[in-house]
């Protein structure tokens, strides 16, 4: 095992991984901006290095500042964390050319998975269902309007480098296909530097439903069930929840084993999430993986015991999976919900600033995860997640009454500061949510009702 | 994507530095065709990328002017800092800020701190000499990249913080300078 884990990110998650490593007798080495000074990880941390200014470009992505860092505080792993360096091939390379373990895939896994078009024909080669579309990136709006007649509009635009939601433009109308390639080229170019897009078929009511998978260095892999992440406002997940509500149990072995089988296949080793659509006719469909711990990772500690960092860093270390499938048995339903410093009644613009308030939800089987304190500030700079609440119960109507007396109890207060709370309880009261027969396409209903109560 | 890694471990510095210059000599003719100076430049020749950034209101001089391997993020801040850098507040830990009679000069990144161009060389500055504005007190050196070191003001070296060789922070002080008067 490792000595020193050198923690490559800031806010919650760099928290709760150095929550698991100081649990396992690591020493903690956190970084951070001159934004996050006073953060809750660099209070934690047995030693913390500040790697630059506030924007991130310029410290917590900025790799040879993450180096440094690495080598003054003698660590011996990296823990990238979720976004930031976390699904950067060079950062991964970069580790192992200094004699230091990247906590995460080879740096060649990285590559062939974070790009889209790769990681599909990857998976299709692997026996992977896809939605119908290209494999290839197209190379004009010509093409694309031929794989769209081929297969039926609406069609999705991605680009090739994109995830986390970003980079892609649905495509309903014919006419307008010229003008949003355009667009959504010049949107990958920004994003990504990269303005290569491939095509799909777009399923406007499907659900978003993911696979947890573990793979060691010695080929093996077992997965983790299944997070329904339907409830999502612009393809930013808010609301998630382990098991998928309803998914047919024979479903979900299949997709648990499809997911096992596409990482193995990769050479994956690590946590790693394989993300499926899955349509009202219950078939899934390929459409990404994560290399990486997932921001809604804690549904699945809930629901199976398992501590996935922990996981991480052992594989990371070289030691074989301590689980086999058949110990892996889920109990009860798992929720979260994204607390995030935004207003829902100005079309969900951040609002950092002073929290001069911060009393959060606790009790019986809830878990909160944040870097927030009363007194702190959201800063600006960086994504608005404020904090995770996630709890558990024996079945989902009690999760679901448990999550919304754990909402009621937060109180986020700060001149300027908004929350999404309230929001997240319309949600969680709505009936489909309730009946767990939601789609993707429920926040968008939600979002436009909201705002004709507004105006 | 190319490595960080790779150029320095691939090459001797010796064609890196030549490119280094090339790039340097690239950009300065390409400004003096521009009517007007952008806000920003990315020149980029083979495995080197020279990025240049100006504050705004500032006329004549570059603000930023950073060298880093393809791809990577340019290096944080203008060399020379005299104040605490945007965004950021002064922290006792790292000793960023302001002395009392001195302004302070800050490193520029995460990295290695030496006070000579070359090991056993002499210092580029003691404590009492004097140093013009721009001129370099020292490196600072992250993952084999060399970052100047400038002075934020002319004045008179009065402590010299960091020992040669120390690991710094990004923002931590590594000397002071005594501003001259006028």
């Amino acid at each position: 095992m490792f000595h020193t884990v050198l923690v490559a990110n800031r806010g919650e998650i760099a928290l709760r991984v150095a929550r698991t490593c100081r649990e396992m007798g690591l020493r903690v080495a956190a970084v951070y901006s001159t934004e996050d000074r006073d953060s809750a990880v660099v209070r934690f941390a047995d030693v913390a290095v500040c790697v630059g200014p506030g924007p991130a470009r310029h410290s917590y992505l900025y790799l040879p500042a993450i180096m440094e860092a690495a080598r003054h505080t003698g660590a011996d792993a990296v823990h990238p964390g979720y976004g930031f360096l976390s699904e950067v091939a060079d950062f991964a390379d970069a580790c192992e050319s200094a004699g230091i373990t990247f906590v995460g895939p080879p740096a060649a896994v990285i590559e062939r998975l974070g790009d889209k078009s790769t990681a599909r024909a990857a998976m299709a080669e692997a026996g992977l269902p896809l939605l119908p579309g290209t494999i290839e990136p197209v190379a004009d709006a010509e093409a694309v309007a031929k794989v769209a007649a081929d297969i039926g509009y609406p069609v999705i635009v991605k680009a090739v480098a994109g995830g986390g939601g970003r980079g892609m433009q649905v495509v309903t109308n014919p006419d307008d296909l010229p003008r949003q390639y355009r667009e959504i080229r010049c949107t990958a170019q920004s994003l990504f530097g990269d303005d290569r897009v491939y095509v799909e078929r777009y399923l406007p009511s499907a659900r978003h439903v993911e696979v947890q998978v573990l793979c060691d260095r010695h080929g093996n892999g077992v997965h983790l069930g299944q997070r329904d992440c339907s409830v999502q406002r612009r393809r930013q997940k808010i609301i998630e929840e382990s098991p998928a509500p309803g998914l047919p149990a024979e479903l979900a072995e299949q997709m648990g084993q499809a997911a096992v089988r596409g990482l193995l296949a990769a050479g994956y080793a690590g946590a790693g999430t394989v993300e499926f659509l899955v349509d009202d006719q219950h078939r899934f469909y390929f459409m990404e993986v994560n290399c990486r711990i997932q921001v809604e990772h804690p549904v699945t500690e809930l629901t199976y015991g398992v501590d996935l960092v922990r996981e991480q860093l052992r594989v990371a270390a070289g030691e074989p999976l301590g689980l086999t499938q058949d110990d892996l048995a889920p109990r009860g339903v798992a929720v979260e919900c994204r607390i995030n410093a935004e207003d829902p009644a100005r079309d969900f613009i951040p609002t950092p600033g002073q929290l001069t308030t911060l009393s959060l939800p606790a009790g019986p089987f809830v878990r909160v995860d944040t870097a927030a304190v009363a007194g702190g500030r959201i800063s600006a700079a960086y994504d608005p997640l404020l904090a995770k609440v996630a709890v558990w119960a024996p079945d989902r109507p009690q999760a679901l009454a448990r999550m919304r007396r754990a909402l009621a109890e937060l109180t986020v207060e700060g001149p300027g500061v908004a929350t999404n709370r309230d929001f997240l309880l319309t949600a969680l009261d709505h009936p489909q949510f309730v009946a767990g027969t939601h789609d993707t396409s429920l926040v968008g209903r939600l979002t436009d009702s909201y705002s004709r109560e507004e105006t | 994507m190319t490595s960080l890694m790779e150029p320095a471990q691939a090459e001797s510095p010796a064609p890196l530095a030549e490119a280094l210059d090339e790039v340097r000599r690239s950009a300065q003719s390409l400004l003096a065709d521009l009517a007007h100076r952008p806000r920003a430049l990315r020149i980029r020749a083979g495995d080197v990328v020279v990025e240049m950034e100006w504050t705004e209101g500032q006329q004549h001089a570059p603000a930023t002017s950073t060298v880093a391997p393809l791809d990577g993020p340019p290096p944080a801040g203008p060399p020379s800092v005299g104040q605490t850098p945007a965004g950021g507040t002064p922290a006792a830990e790292t000793g960023a800020g302001e002395t009392p009679g001195g302004v302070d000069v800050t490193a520029p990144i995460v990295g290695t701190f030496y006070r000579a161009a070359e090991p056993g060389g002499a210092p580029f500055v003691a404590e009492g000499d004097t140093v013009k504005r721009g001129q370099q007190v020292g490196i600072v050196e992250a993952m084999k990249l060399m970052i100047p070191v400038e002075a934020g003001t002319e004045g008179r070296v009065v402590a010299v913080h960091a020992a040669d060789g120390a690991p710094v922070e990004f923002g931590q002080r590594l000397l002071t300078i005594a501003p001259a008067a006028g």
